[in-house]
């Protein structure tokens, strides 16, 4: 049985085309080469 | 291929970087990993479903950020979904990855070359976020309508259809959000939430209406199963054609049947209206000739008119002209005013009715001076008569009958009813033996005056005449 309060909390507003930028700024772009890398640096 | 360590381009497939010597068996696997991803993404989204398609594409992009096809497809993806600003900014970092010959451009510029879709597309996004505000305070109406509205501006809005869905289930509205979930399933078929709520519809055991409901819907859908019919080929129809051509012929043949005959009719007609209308006008031209010979025969009978009148106008003078014409009337009034002063035996009045006379008085146009000759006339014409009379009869007794006779006649010029005078002027002819006069003139004294007393004389020497 679906809570509707519940399941309303689990929508969020979507951003607006004025929030892209901050969008595109906030995204997290870091993939595995980047993390192999980190990791290749803390080794060395 | 780039170095991740030294970001310098690699030719060839070697295991190994030729500028910094990094080992790159390991990053290649990643990168294969990344494209296989980004393969079952594809594959996913080509069946619609995009949830699927998101989790192999973010993969994707997770071992390989710079893998542009992929992340170009997340962007379609979330696009199709509805969610505008995640599409552009997959697209705006795949072109920071990839700045030549990248479909990203031309997604973007779609996008952005129609500033009213864009517009519609962020308005939708405005009141998607108003609608949730309004679902989260409980005024469930206000959200249906913001919803309602943001799904008619941007119909593939997914988060919509969920929020709609799920205010119609609050609201026991279950054919409503089965509806709303049903168009959802069509965006994503595979979506989560969509099937969660379209579980929750099916699960209620009082909804044995809607789920006969919808599975007659789901009747509705088109089914992948398909039944297999046995194959003929498709022949081209010739009787369709046949019953086209003749359907154009009847229908000629009909209008050619029904508009022929109007149409000469209104041909007939015409030419009947242009005979009549040439006929009227012929006439009426006729009667204008008619008309303009009348008038100039009237203009001409005027002008004859005309130049009588004028002719008459010429020949009289005009009295202002002829100031002599009233003089002998003051003349006489003048010199008749004189004799009135003095005493009536001492008047000499017979020159005055001697200018009077003399006066024409058919030129006077003045009838005051008609009255004054009329009046002087009367006066002055009856005194002279008798005054002559008594001269002329002196005369007549002196035996005188030539000179009685002539003042005699002057006193009946002046008063034609001095009948003494008529008497006289008869015995006067008589006298001479001019007894054709004397009898003119007894018979006048006879017959005018039979009541004076010159009758019964008269009559005797008229008879004395006759009986000669």
């Amino acid at each position: 049985m679906i809570n509707f309060e519940e399941e309303i909390e689990k929508f969020q507003p979507s951003p607006e085309i004025e929030q892209a930028e901050d969008v595109i700024y906030n995204n997290d772009l870091m993939d595995i080469s980047d993390i192999l890398k980190e990791l290749i640096k803390e080794k060395e | 291929m780039v170095c991740p360590n030294c970001q310098k381009n690699i030719s060839g497939n070697k295991k190994s970087c030729n500028h910094c010597g990094q080992d790159l068996t390991l990053y290649k696997k990643v990168l294969m990993a990344s494209n296989m991803y980004y393969n079952n993404g594809l594959a996913r989204a080509k069946v619609r479903d995009l949830s699927g398609a998101i989790t192999a594409l973010k993969k994707s992009l997770e071992l390989n950020k710079a893998n542009t096809d992929a992340r170009n497809l997340l962007g379609l993806i979330y696009f199709e979904m509805g969610e505008t600003v995640a599409a552009l900014s997959e697209w705006v970092i795949s072109k920071h990855f990839k700045p030549d010959d990248n479909d990203a451009e031309r997604y973007i510029n779609a996008v952005q070359e129609n500033p009213t879709k864009l517009d519609g597309l962020n308005q939708a996004i405005k009141r998607y976020n108003n609608a949730l505000v309004f679902a989260k305070q409980g005024s469930d109406d206000l959200a249906t309508i913001q919803l309602k509205r943001v799904i008619s501006l941007n119909p593939h809005f997914l988060r919509a259809y969920h929020l709609l869905a799920l205010i119609y289930m609050k609201n026991q509205d279950k054919e409503r959000a089965k509806k709303c979930l049903l168009k959802a399933a069509k965006i994503d078929v595979s979506n989560t939430t969509t099937l969660k709520y379209l579980r929750e519809l099916e699960a209620q055991p009082s909804l044995t209406r809607s789920t006969e409901t919808s599975s007659n819907i789901d009747n509705n859908q088109p089914s992948t199963i398909m039944p297999i019919s046995s194959y003929r080929e498709d022949k081209p129809n010739v009787m369709a054609f046949v019953n086209l051509v003749i359907g154009v012929i009847i229908g000629l043949s009909v209008s050619l049947f029904l508009l022929i005959p109007s149409i000469k009719n209104n041909e007939v007609s015409n030419k009947n209206k242009d005979v009549v209308d040439y006929s009227e006008k012929l006439a009426a031209l006729e009667e204008k000739d008619t008309a303009i010979a009348k008038l100039q025969d009237e203009k001409a009978q005027l002008q004859l008119k005309l130049d009588a009148l004028q002719q008459e106008l010429d020949s009289i003078e005009e009295p202002n002209n002829n100031p002599q014409l009233y003089d002998p009337l003051f003349e006489a009034s003048s010199l008749y005013m004189n004799e009135l002063t003095k005493r009536e035996r001492d008047r000499e009045l017979l020159g005055i009715a001697e200018i009077l006379s003399t006066i024409d008085t058919s030129q006077f146009e003045s009838e005051e001076s008609l009255q004054l000759y009329e009046r002087l006339t009367q006066e002055i014409f009856p005194i002279v008569s008798d005054q002559l009379y008594d001269e002329g009869h002196d005369l007549y007794s002196a035996g005188k009958y030539e000179e009685a006779l002539e003042t005699l006649n002057m006193s009946y010029n002046y008063n034609s009813d001095n009948v003494d005078a008529i008497y006289f002027i008869a015995r006067s002819y008589h006298r001479l033996e001019d007894y054709e006069n004397a009898r003119v003139y007894y018979e006048i004294v006879i017959n005018d005056f039979s009541d004076s007393r010159r009758f019964n004389d008269a009559k005797q020497f008229l008879n004395s005449i006759s009986e000669d």
